[in-house]
């Protein structure tokens, strides 16, 4: 661990679910949010309902060294979930209801290539042992970086200012995120030149927009086109790419970029 | 396929509900000044630990269960969110405990080797063979996972009770039974679940049946240290008393809608010593 090591003793004494009791989201009633951005939320509120998903991603063994990943995952996933609450109580109030089972049909949906996932990333897992920790490591980051742009500029692009302080406390949260996965991407990768070129071969050619393996192709345009669209757009995925690149071996990658590319997102 | 409102007559488990009054840190609660006076035997402090390994392990649960179609039931994977983060603070309350008694947290000291029996291959898994097995089994595994969560929350009640009788002490009799609390609403959500679940689904009766038949308790055992198991084997169902706590386990296991007492004698059977 490096002197800038994450805390997870103090993040989890710390950890709460997001607060919105002293914001006024009744006012959306008489200053209700656009098409645009509905749609944009509901999609946001799908991908963090959906995130503890991804602990079946978790590749480590129940073992002293590993206590800091699970004790930080366990309450990342029930942020994340707190997320999901938070955003669906604002669909709520424009008459948008996001039920649990609602979610589920969303992820019926997906078959066989979903379910081909954890058994893909399994065998990579077994391929590198240990260095593949440090590639779910690094997506994790890339994930919760976007994470931050998403919100950021949606709070930009909606000018309303109890949504801006709503999403504001998510993105908060979404930087000590941020600041764990970092952490852990940076030590493992440091250490292992060949997590650095498993992470950059993964990252290069699989990464695609937080969402893109749950939601349909339209609704992720939809998304990029509304949020990273434009030279705005594009500064904030810029911002995205330079802090992945600064990650040990994956210097002048570019997979935000990349993707909005293939999505046919204007600059 | 899972419906949507009502079991019965029954209100359904309110997830919404459980994930907004989670219970957390509890450390202000548990009277740690007291061990200084009267410290745990080492019996206890053996059981505090090994429960604390137990409750401690939900992310690889989870990692098990959600390679599998559990992963799509938005509403289960809602409650588990809220249930690892409740098992986190238990597993603490555990460590605290044990760092009262002078001892180290139990992340910190080491694990003896696993038990080797072929017998509990399946239990013993990696996430690429759950995964290629759920491919085949869908959306039925679900059944097996809450029946399962069910059948663990009275095995790891008995263990707890019989732990606060045993140990002799006030302290940890009441730190036994706040986590107990916690814990029931672990135990009603599974309840509720199963029920339906199984009594809706032959399938999905008869997967849990082939399960249960070879199932190692409590869930997670197989990664945890052989002779802790036995230890644990011998400390909550050896004697009279343990017997007596594995039959009415074995009772409701056969309770269950569409299992039997084949499947109730077969659990009880590996809870023994
Ligand atoms: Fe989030
Ligand atoms: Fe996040």
């Amino acid at each position: 661990m490096d002197q800038m090591a994450f805390d997870v003793d103090k993040y989890t004494a710390t950890s709460v679910s997001v607060n919105w009791s002293d914001l006024d989201l009744e006012s959306f009633r008489d200053h209700p949010l656009n098409e645009t951005s509905l749609r944009t939320l509901r999609y946001m509120t799908d991908v963090e309902y959906h995130t503890v998903c991804y602990t079946r991603d978790l590749l480590t063994t129940p073992s002293h060294k590993e206590a800091d990943m699970s004790a930080f995952m366990t309450m990342w996933n029930r942020e994340e979930f707190w997320h999901g609450e938070a955003l669906s109580t604002v669909l709520g109030i424009h008459g948008i209801t996001v039920d649990f089972d609602e979610v589920k049909a969303g992820r019926m949906k997906l078959g066989w290539k979903d379910r081909l996932d954890p058994i893909k990333q399994s065998v990579l897992g077994k391929i590198a042992g240990n260095d593949f920790v440090a590639v779910h490591m690094a997506w994790g980051a890339a994930n919760e970086w976007s994470a931050i742009q998403a919100y950021n500029r949606m709070a930009d692009l909606e000018e309303d200012p109890v949504l801006a302080e709503l999403l504001k406390r998510i993105a908060k949260q979404e930087a000590r995120h941020v600041a764990f996965y970092t952490s852990q991407a940076r030590d493992r990768l440091a250490g292992s030149k060949k997590a650095q070129v498993l992470a950059r071969f993964a990252l290069g050619n699989f990464w695609a927009p937080v969402g893109s393996s749950i939601m349909e192709r339209e609704e992720v345009v939809h998304v990029m086109n509304h949020l990273m669209s434009g030279p705005e757009g594009r500064k904030a995925a810029r911002k995205i790419d330079a802090a992945i690149s600064g990650l040990p071996g994956l210097q002048g990658l570019k997979i935000v970029e990349d993707s909005l590319d293939k999505l046919g997102i204007a600059a | 396929m899972t419906t949507i409102g009502e079991v019965g007559q029954r209100t359904r488990f309110d997830v919404r509900e459980f994930a907004r009054t989670a219970r957390g840190n509890h450390r202000e609660t548990l009277q740690l000044s007291e061990y200084a006076l009267s410290p745990l035997n080492p019996e206890s402090v053996r059981m505090v630990r090994y429960l604390g390994r137990l409750e401690g392990a939900t992310m690889e649960h989870l990692r098990n269960l959600l390679v599998t179609a559990t992963h799509k039931d938005a509403r289960v994977t809602a409650f588990l969110v809220t249930w690892a983060f409740e098992k986190f603070w238990i597993a603490d309350a555990l460590d605290a405990v044990l760092e009262a008694n002078g001892m180290e947290r139990f992340q910190d000291v080491a694990e003896g080797k696993v038990r080797k029996s072929r017998s509990e291959s399946a239990d013993r898994r990696g996430p690429i063979r759950r995964a290629l097995s759920a491919i085949r089994l869908g959306v039925p595994i679900v059944a097996v996972h809450t029946t399962t969560g069910l059948i663990d929350e009275w095995i790891t009640r008995a263990a707890y009770l019989r732990l606060a009788a045993q140990s002799k002490s006030a302290a940890l009799a009441s730190t036994i039974s706040m986590i107990l609390d916690v814990k029931k609403r672990h135990q009603d959500f599974f309840d509720d679940e199963s029920r339906r679940r199984l009594a809706e689904s032959p399938r999905a009766a008869a997967l849990t049946r082939k399960t249960l038949l070879t199932a190692s308790w409590p869930i997670g055992a197989v990664d945890r240290a052989a002779d802790d198991r036995s230890f644990f084997e011998e400390y909550v169902f050896g004697g009279d008393a343990g017997v007596a706590s594995a039959s009415e386990i074995e009772a409701r296991v056969a309770s269950l809608p569409g299992l039997d007492d084949r499947i109730g004698s077969a659990v009880a059977r590996k809870l023994l010593p």
